[in-house]
């Protein structure tokens, strides 16, 4: 079942972008969540894309975006 | 296949150098299913183990994406790069070196223009309802990059204040995220053409246009990672190099592109629009930040018919990074070195895009080498990259690390390590201060000259030279030999 919770800062409501096939058949599914942009594809290990298993090092805090600097500024 | 540099000089795309490579044995077909995660990712590791002599892997049954190709490690070992440069299996790194350095503003570039219906690149065009993820094969290039990645894009764009300046037309290698299904972040800094671009458009509100190149002919992807200065061509410099011409067309929207790449996305900056971009897998072996990039809008796509995507592992090296740039990032800080000094004998800049440098020089008076070392962090390369300095004589090969460690070994005195602290950095070094900022280091293991006391060492002299490099190939291929 592709849940559409996202794996790196938790909000929910993630969008499928692509859905592999073979013979016919989903075989996995390209999610992308438009808070943080993490993209994944529900066939990856849990380790990667399950908020349960995933590091923490590597969270996005969903409630405070404006901390990651932007690049280019004139 | 004696006949390598007269083949070399006829590849001109990514499906010419992959057949070369097959028929020297270092390209492979994986035809197992594979799933995108965390299969490609490990193959592709498992062949880097092998810096000398890892084949370029081509998949053609990677779970999901049937009938679509991926090729990774085209230039992931020095057996491949030989070949490139119409060299033989087991050239030697150094030999490699200079035969690059050799070619150095030595040739004429030759560039010709295919008419755009005969292009290859333009046999299959996508207007609308694009959807890269249908186009391309991409995977997880690092278990905690925030998205699909590619990681192996010549990314061609003109200036966007002088658009009719042939010259002043950038070709790069940037990462690029996919954002969705027609849209991607790029990642860059100021100091890059690209970024320099992206700032001059969003200052003059003028449109910046682009054309991602994937899937070239082998020498450009070698060349565009090479800094050359902002009003040369890649492309006049890519053929010269490679001593062969380059075949150009026009993308859809008017940049000069590669008439035989597999794939082009034609694509528009949005103008001061950043988006969430990383992490991502670098270089250094760590990853980088999430940080608010600029982001592009698909326009295009023009591809071949059954396109093959190449892409490239980067991370924690070995990597197909090192191989792809590690001897274009030396050869030009030795010909800048040369310029002003030429005892400077060779410069082995391999390590993590030259973080660690190697420099051989024939010393001129006592404490020479370090004067050398400082030029060195003075070159375009060295004043962001040239971390780590290890500066030997001309009679240690600076690209066979056991001679570098007897240098260190037999000839540095404890204070010859010369720290500067508070320069610029890479900002992606682990290692940095801050971001952006940290320490160099000098050590010169060179010996010493009058008037410093030099002891009483007398060296003793194995032979060396081109009889012993002969002889030495000779044993192992009688040792291979005797297996078969």
């Amino acid at each position: 079942m592709t849940t559409t919770v996202c794996g790196r800062c938790k909000s929910s409501g993630a969008v499928t972008d692509y859905q592999g096939r073979q013979d016919g058949a989903v075989v996995w599914t390209i999610l992308r969540c438009p808070t943080c942009n993490f993209s994944w594809r529900d066939s990856e290990p849990a380790r990667a894309i399950d908020p349960a298993a995933r590091s923490a090092d590597f969270a996005v805090d969903a409630g405070d975006l404006q901390r990651y600097p932007k690049i280019l500024q004139q | 296949m004696n006949d390598l540099p007269n083949r070399a000089r006829s590849i001109s795309s990514l499906r010419d150098f992959l057949e070369l490579l097959e028929d020297s044995g270092q390209a492979i077909t994986w035809s197992d299913p594979v799933m995108p995660e965390p299969g490609v990712r490990n193959i592709a590791v498992a062949a880097s183990r092998d810096a000398n002599g890892a084949p370029a892997i081509v998949f053609d049954n990677i779970t999901g994406y049937p009938g679509k190709r991926l090729a990774v490690g085209v230039h992931g070992s020095w057996d491949n790069i030989a070949l490139l440069l119409g060299r033989p299996k087991g050239t030697t790194i150094r030999e490699l070196f200079f035969e690059i350095a050799g070619r150095w503003g030595d040739q004429e570039a030759q560039i010709s223009y295919v008419p755009e219906a005969q292009a290859p690149v333009h046999e299959c065009r996508l207007e609308q309802d694009i959807n890269l993820y249908d186009i391309l094969p991409v995977y997880r290039i690092n278990e905690y990059d925030g998205g699909f990645y590619i990681g192996k894009a010549s990314v061609a764009s003109r200036d966007p204040l002088d658009p009719d300046n042939f010259g002043k037309q950038n070709v790069g290698i940037y990462r690029l995220q996919i954002q969705g299904p027609d849209s991607f972040t790029l990642m860059t800094i100021p100091a890059h053409d690209m970024g320099r671009q992206i700032l001059a458009a969003e200052r003059e509100k003028v449109p910046l246009k682009i054309a991602v190149m994937l899937g070239n002919h082998p020498g450009l992807a070698v060349f565009a990672a090479t800094p050359i200065g902002y009003e040369e061509s890649e492309y006049s410099y890519a053929s010269a190099m490679m001593g062969a011409p380059i075949r150009l067309t026009k993308s859809g929207n008017g940049i000069d592109i590669l008439a035989d790449s597999e794939i082009v996305i034609e694509a528009e900056l949005q103008l001061g629009e950043r988006e969430l971009e990383g992490p991502f897998g670098e270089f250094p072996g760590s990853y980088s930040g999430v940080r608010k990039a600029p982001i592009f809008k698909v326009t295009a796509v023009s591809h071949r018919r059954d396109p093959i995507f190449e892409n490239i592992y980067i991370g924690r090296g070995w990597t197909e990074h090192d191989t792809l740039i590690g001897l274009h990032t030396s050869a030009p800080i030795y010909a800048q070195l040369r310029q002003s000094f030429p005892e400077v004998t060779a410069v082995n800049a391999l390590y993590q895009h030259g973080l660690t440098g190697i420099i051989s020089v024939k010393n001129r008076m006592a404490g020479f080498a370090k004067t050398v070392a400082l030029r060195a962090l003075s070159t375009p390369h060295g004043v962001m990259y040239l971390k780590n300095l290890i500066m030997v004589d001309a009679d240690v090969d600076p690209f066979d690390l056991n001679q570098v460690m007897w240098a260190l070994s037999t000839r540095t005195r404890a204070d010859d390590v010369i720290v500067l602290p508070n320069m610029p950095a890479v900002p992606i070094d682990p290692s940095a201060v801050v971001p952006g900022k940290g320490h160099r280091l000098i050590i010169d293991a060179t010996s010493y000259l009058p008037p410093d006391p030099v002891g009483e060492a007398h060296l003793v002299t194995p032979p060396t030279g081109d009889e012993i490099d002969a002889l030495s190939k000779r044993i192992r291929e009688m040792q291979l030999g005797a297996l078969s």
